[in-house]
């Protein structure tokens, strides 16, 4: 099929380079057909800007693909077929054996029926949880006021469940309030320290919520719960710093080149 | 007028022109007569579009952008733990729904004929303590897999921008992954389902404003019985397998279009 001889190749568009999506419609734009030029003219307020910002995202990403040379390299990745497709499937394989292995090995057990009459000792519920059922059971900590004669502001179930909420939308929150480009620990001592510090007070934590079996007094439960992700927080900074000078030098001397730290 | 066709694309001249193979000749003609019947070129013209949309990456990759060569990073291995909370999910999916097929939801009798349905399940249908250990520990670890996953986000940095939303789908699918496994937890009605069932509503009730409510809708109640496990029933199965399995669908979908957050 080299012949050619039909193709008629018509431009359509008045030959700027076709950012505009009006090649795109199912019917050949012919002159009655508007291009988002048009389009944007014709429109106001709103749709306009709309207009103007799709065609000016349009442009951007065609320059750049235009100046990447992103899809002429020479290796581009391994192909999909066989290399990918084998080795996914191969690591696929292995984990999903893994899983029936362990299942196969350490079946789960069936407890007592539920007994509505009778509290057992120790309620939990999966290890996942623990981290949530910590924060529950940190009562201890809620405050006494002294102009309330010493009783509570909030309860002690509301005092937890606001922990969660804290926890959980401080976590949820971090995009808005680490910014930049630092991809790496070492670039960020101090992000890092928090990260590592949050990690093991998850679970630190969820030691808390199995409290009544770790045989220490439950102020010291928690002070060890608090304090040591601070301490292992510290640790982690002190040592990043310490590594910083020398890792960040042997790491990318072009990344800094090409953009200083601020 | 005359009768005879008047055929300005004379198409069957144009193929006997060209010196085509029988494959060709066959693919060709079939071509043409569906679409001079369908006009399917036009849907053509649609998959191809859609086509080099699904592949649109960004522009440049931030190797690329900067122009670094160093490509691997020690790091990378952990780059494969979403797709494990994925596959650990489709395990989960894929035993629960034959789990279905055994369980029935209901707090009648004593014990419940939910705690006899799962004993019935361990010790009679064929592999089903199988069945049952594969899909606890399928979820468990899941769980695992997206706790880390979370941390390797953390430490390479990957969720600042442009993957912010990401991020905030990825906090809520690893909380509705937990009432996932909450759910989960409280269908065998057992002692532990039901005092974890119990702790659950007192929570609910702790909350103000909303609480009640929430513990009605949830629970169907302040006390646990049929209505609370017929919830926790349709909760876990029936809403949130279809909620997680959209959500994962729309992270994976936006890594797809945003691309995999690259080191220096
Ligand atoms: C049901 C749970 C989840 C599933 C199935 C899932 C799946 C995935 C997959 C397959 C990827 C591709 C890259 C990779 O595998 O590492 C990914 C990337 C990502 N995930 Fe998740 N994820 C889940 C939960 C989360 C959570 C809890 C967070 C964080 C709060 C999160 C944040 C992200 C972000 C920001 C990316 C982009 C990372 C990058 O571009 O390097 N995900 N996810």
């Amino acid at each position: 099929m080299s012949d050619t001889d039909d193709t008629n190749e018509t431009r359509t568009d008045g030959g700027e380079p076709a950012t505009d999506g009006g090649e795109t419609g199912i019917v050949a734009p012919d002159d009655e057909t508007p291009t988002w030029q048009e389009r944007k003219t014709r429109k106001s307020g709103l749709s306009q800007l709309t207009y103007e910002y799709f065609e000016r995202a349009r442009r951007e990403d065609q320059e750049l693909r235009e100046e990447s040379d992103y899809v002429e390299r020479d290796v581009l990745g391994f192909p999909t077929w066989p290399h990918e497709i084998i080795r996914n499937g191969a690591i696929s394989l292995f984990f999903v054996g893994m899983i029936l292995l362990i299942s196969a090995a350490l079946p789960p057990s069936l407890e007592l029926p539920a007994n509505p009459s009778s509290t057992p000792s120790i309620i939990l519920p999966d290890w996942y949880l623990y981290w949530s059922f910590g924060l529950l059971k940190l009562n201890p900590l809620n405050p006494g006021l002294a102009v309330l004669d010493g009783s509570k502001l909030i309860s002690d179930q509301l005092y937890g469940v606001l922990a969660n909420v804290v926890v959980v939308g401080a976590v949820a929150f971090l995009p808005f309030l680490n910014k930049g480009s630092a991809r790496r620990p070492v670039e960020q001592p101090f992000w890092a320290a928090i990260g590592a510090g949050g990690a093991f007070f998850a679970i630190t934590i969820a030691a808390i919520a199995v409290q009544n079996l770790i045989p220490l007094p439950l102020a010291l439960q928690l002070n060890i719960a608090f304090i040591g992700p601070v301490v292992l927080g510290v640790m982690t900074y002190a040592l990043l710093k310490t590594l910083r000078e020398g890792y960040m030098y042997g790491l990318n001397r072009r990344y800094y080149m090409l953009r200083p730290p601020k | 007028m005359s009768l005879e066709k008047q055929d300005d694309f004379d198409h069957r001249t144009w193929l006997k022109r060209k010196d085509l193979t029988p494959i060709e000749t066959v693919f060709l003609t079939a071509l043409i007569y569906i679409d001079k019947r369908l006009r399917i070129v036009d849907y053509l013209e649609l998959l191809e579009d859609a086509y080099y949309k699904v592949n649109l990456q960004m522009p440049k990759s931030h190797t690329e952008q900067y122009d670094l060569d160093n490509k691997f990073w020690y790091w990378y291995p952990l780059y494969s733990l979403g797709f494990f909370s994925v596959l650990a999910y489709i395990v989960a999916a894929v035993s629960g729904a034959l789990l279905g097929f055994y369980y029935s939801p209901s707090a009648a009798g004593d014990p419940t004929v939910a705690y006899q349905s799962v004993k019935m399940i361990m010790q009679d249908v064929q592999f089903g303590y199988a069945l049952r250990s594969i899909h606890r520990w399928a979820a468990q670890i899941m769980m695992a897999a997206v706790f880390l996953h979370m941390l390797r986000v953390y430490f390479t940095g990957s969720y600042k921008e442009p993957r912010e939303l990401n991020w905030l789908l990825g906090i809520i699918l690893i909380s509705l992954s937990m009432v996932f496994g909450y759910t989960g937890y409280l269908l065998p009605w057992n002692q532990l389902a039901f005092w974890a069932g119990q702790i659950g509503v007192e929570m609910a009730l702790a909350t103000p404003i909303v609480g009640e409510w929430g513990a009605q809708l949830l629970f169907g109640g302040f006390t646990l019985g049929q209505a609370t496990l017929v919830r926790m029933y349709i909760l876990h199965v029936f809403i949130l397998p279809f909620v997680v399995t959209a959500l994962i669908a729309l992270h994976v979908g936006i890594v797809w279009v945003q691309g995999i957050a690259e080191p220096h």
